[in-house]
């Protein structure tokens, strides 16, 4: 809405009035949303901005969508085991994560970045392989916490945290 | 102290690199009086002798070379505890932190020979040489017909064909530390021998220290054993010169030598800190989990459609394989069976349960995961004192049985009559699949001085796979484990015999007709295993090294062109399906 003011100058003002602000943060359902489509790291990410959005970048269920999205066909009762041994969250972050960049640079050959990882499809096998990992990750917290779990990663699996010159 | 140290060995820079430009030439020595002191160094405060020059600069070289290669922690400690009498003898206290460092270097948690020079502070020598004077020790390097090595029989060392003054080499020796001043031809005669030597690296040093153990291992086999001590102190001082592996390993053999020759054996019981030892090295590198994963798949396959499954486990240890097939059996699409683990296990010294604990451990994952367990441990000496009775099998059209075992039936071969009752009662039990895990070579020869090269080629490309997986892992703790572990399986291949030799390993083809003959058809493991087995491979750093290869149905892992170990999978003849 163009004004006229007194003095000749033209100014446009905020039309406040004709539509609501939109703030994600009032919209959850859209939140999640867009959240369900983003790769591991901007999901990481996104647990920084705020409180709010922290909670629900950890909610368990995004990262089960992030983990088998793109598998083919989804794997049937995983997730009480998954949840069982630490959750989608942590199987993305110890297992699935390493192992998956690790076969799809030595597969492709070159250094793809995080987003690559999510349109890559993944076979059955490199999933079948992180579960066993996750399970000995867990079995391996079992031993070492005396009992309790702690949260450090396990050894066993510490060569899959580190970087590799593939 | 560290400054006056970097201070000094400046000045031993200097004078090493002057004296050696010197030494090349020759020029200098017949220009100045022969009995007079350096005057460059006396400028410097040092007191050394022009005739000396070589020597000390040769010294200096070493010196340089072992503080380089020795591990951190065997450098720190001659900044305080070395003691100098005389600083200005350069000669002296250069010699004496030679020793010292060679004091330091190997790394083993035996009591065994660690001082490899006959230098002058060899007192642990003393100890194992019944009481011998150091002046004794002294006289066995002067003796020329010990230390001619033309005189070992044999092309170990030395090609009858290639005349030279080696022996002069080897006699200007005075009191102090041997100088390998081998010429060429010995590099020449390395390059032209037939014998599958182990050339880790190229320098002269690396292929003179394979050739002395070689020669050390013929010594021994000969019962030569003057010449074999000294010839062990020999490559205790050449394995200060390497870097890396070439250098633990030979440490390890030189050791188990040591304790071969003196009939000095580990008192303290094997069991020890064995499994610890077996965790870090399962941390390490990849061997164990290929291990795991490969018999995991094939046991998998085979108690496909049951419903009650039992696995019996020759090789409990800490029970890191069966998680992963717990969690298989779990996400099964018509869900998991009941599954039972018998493990076995070794009495543990300090009165333990062990595998009740680790039975524990494993009931806690099986409950989280949904799937009904049951453990019993069992607890013996050997395997053979077992009986089929005993582990409360179920008919066969009750439950599904599996054995396995992982690094374990190769030390029923130290006693006679053991593998044969061993396989008999795995027969009794009616196994669905039996799996198994073996090193792939044969270490179980006749003759010592064939077991021992084949254990050299075996155990260097080991230690090989362990440096370069060790690049990557900061966690140097995990790779000294696995090397004390490997380390004991090397004492005992070479310092043991009889029934305290376990270590039998054979090679697969002998394992095959082993089991041929007792009865068993074999099963193939399947491309599903190959590929598990290949893409874990891909997931160690330096996975380029790794190789997974199959043979006939079975599945080999090793390093480069060299397989280490192998899984293979049984069942009865008759086809028991």
């Amino acid at each position: 809405m163009v004004n006229l003011l007194q003095n000749g100058d033209v100014c446009m003002e905020e039309l406040e009035e004709e539509a609501p602000m939109f703030c994600i943060n009032d919209n959850e359902d859209v939140l999640v949303e867009i959240l369900r489509r983003l790769d591991g790291r901007s999901l990481g990410s996104a647990a920084c901005v705020c409180k709010m959005w922290c909670g629900i970048a950890r909610n368990d269920a995004l990262w089960e969508h992030l983990c088998f999205r793109h598998v083919s066909p989804p794997p049937s009762g995983v997730r009480p085991v998954v949840v069982a041994l630490g959750g989608y969250r942590r199987l993305y972050m110890v297992c699935l994560r390493p192992v998956l960049s690790r076969l799809g640079r030595m597969r492709v050959g070159l250094g793809g970045g995080e987003s690559d990882l999510v349109r890559r499809v993944w076979t059955r096998q490199e999933v079948e392989l992180s579960l066993s990992l996750f399970c000995v990750d867990y079995y391996e917290r079992l031993l070492g916490g005396g009992g309790k779990l702690t949260d450090a990663p396990a050894s066993s699996l510490m060569f899959l945290c580190k970087t590799v010159n593939v | 102290m560290v400054t006056k140290r970097d201070r000094e060995r400046e000045k031993g820079d200097s004078s090493a690199s002057m004296a050696a430009k010197a030494a090349k030439g020759k020029v200098w020595e017949e220009e100045r009086p022969d009995t007079g002191m350096d005057e460059l160094l006396a400028v410097l405060g040092y007191k050394v002798r022009t005739s000396d020059m070589p020597d000390v600069a040769q010294k200096l070289e070493q010196l340089e070379m072992a503080m380089g290669t020795t591990m951190e922690d065997g450098i720190t400690h001659l900044g305080s505890d070395t003691v100098h009498y005389n600083p200005s003898d350069l000669s002296g206290w250069v010699q004496s932190m030679l020793s010292e460092l060679n004091t330091a270097s190997p790394s083993s948690n035996f009591d065994a020979i660690s001082n490899q020079t006959a230098g002058s502070s060899s007192t642990t020598m003393i100890d194992f040489s019944n009481g011998k004077q150091l002046g004794d020790q002294c006289k066995i390097y002067n003796d020329d017909s010990e230390y001619d090595l033309r005189a070992i029989p044999g092309g170990a060392i030395y090609r009858s064909d290639k005349e030279s003054d080696r022996g002069s080499g080897i006699k200007r020796m005075k009191s102090s530390s041997l100088e390998p001043e081998f010429d060429d031809s010995l590099t020449v005669a390395a390059a032209e021998s037939a014998r599958p030597v182990v050339l880790v690296d190229s320098q002269e040093a690396g292929v003179r220290l394979v050739h002395t153990l070689m020669a050390c291992a013929e010594a021994v086999q000969q019962e030569n054993l003057k010449l074999a001590d000294a010839l062990v102190k020999h490559v205790g001082f050449l394995a200060v010169s390497q870097a890396g592996a070439m250098r633990k390993v030979a440490t390890y053999f030189a050791e188990a030598l040591a304790r071969r020759i003196y009939k000095i054996y580990p008192q303290d019981s094997l069991e020890t800190y064995s499994d610890i030892l077996q965790m870090h090295f399962y941390e390490t590198c990849p061997y164990l989990k290929f291990a795991h994963f490969t018999a995991n798949q094939a046991i998998l396959e085979a108690f496909a459609g049951a419903n009650r499954v039992h696995v019996i486990d020759f090789s409990l240890k800490q029970g890191m394989q069966w998680p992963a097939l717990m969690q298989a059996l779990a996400l099964r699409p018509e869900g998991p069976p009941a599954f039972w683990l018998t493990g076995i296990g070794p009495p543990q010294p300090d009165n333990t349960d062990a595998l009740q604990q680790v039975g524990w451990k494993l009931a806690q994952l099986a409950e989280t995961i949904g799937v009904e367990f049951v453990f019993r441990g069992f607890v013996a000496n050997s395997l053979a004192d077992l009986d089929a009775s005993m582990l409360e099998i179920r008919p066969s059209e009750v439950e599904a049985v599996a054995v396995n075992s992982v690094f374990e039936l190769h030390r029923l071969l130290a006693r006679p009559g053991a593998m044969e009752k061993v396989l008999a009662s795995i027969k009794a039990m009616k196994p669905k699949i039996v799996t198994f895990v073996e090193q792939e070579a044969n270490h179980n020869g006749a003759h010592f001085l064939e077991r021992f090269n084949e254990a050299l080629h075996y155990y260097s490309t080991m230690f090989d796979s362990l440096e370069s997986s060790g690049l990557t892992q900061p966690n140097g703790q995990d790779l000294v484990m696995s090397e004390v572990y490997l380390g004991r399986q090397i004492c005992n291949v070479v310092a043991c015999e009889g029934t305290d030799r376990v270590e039998r390993h054979e090679t697969l083809t002998q394992w095959r007709t082993r089991m041929d003959s007792a009865g068993f058809d074999p099963v193939h493991l399947g491309s599903n295993a190959f590929k598990q087995a290949s893409m874990l491979l891909a997931l160690f750093a330096g996975g380029d090294g790794y190789r997974v290869v199959e043979n006939d149905g079975c599945l080999m892992l090793g390093w480069h062109t060299c397989p280490l170990i192998a899984t293979s999978a049984w069942q009865l003849a008759g086809g028991d399906s």
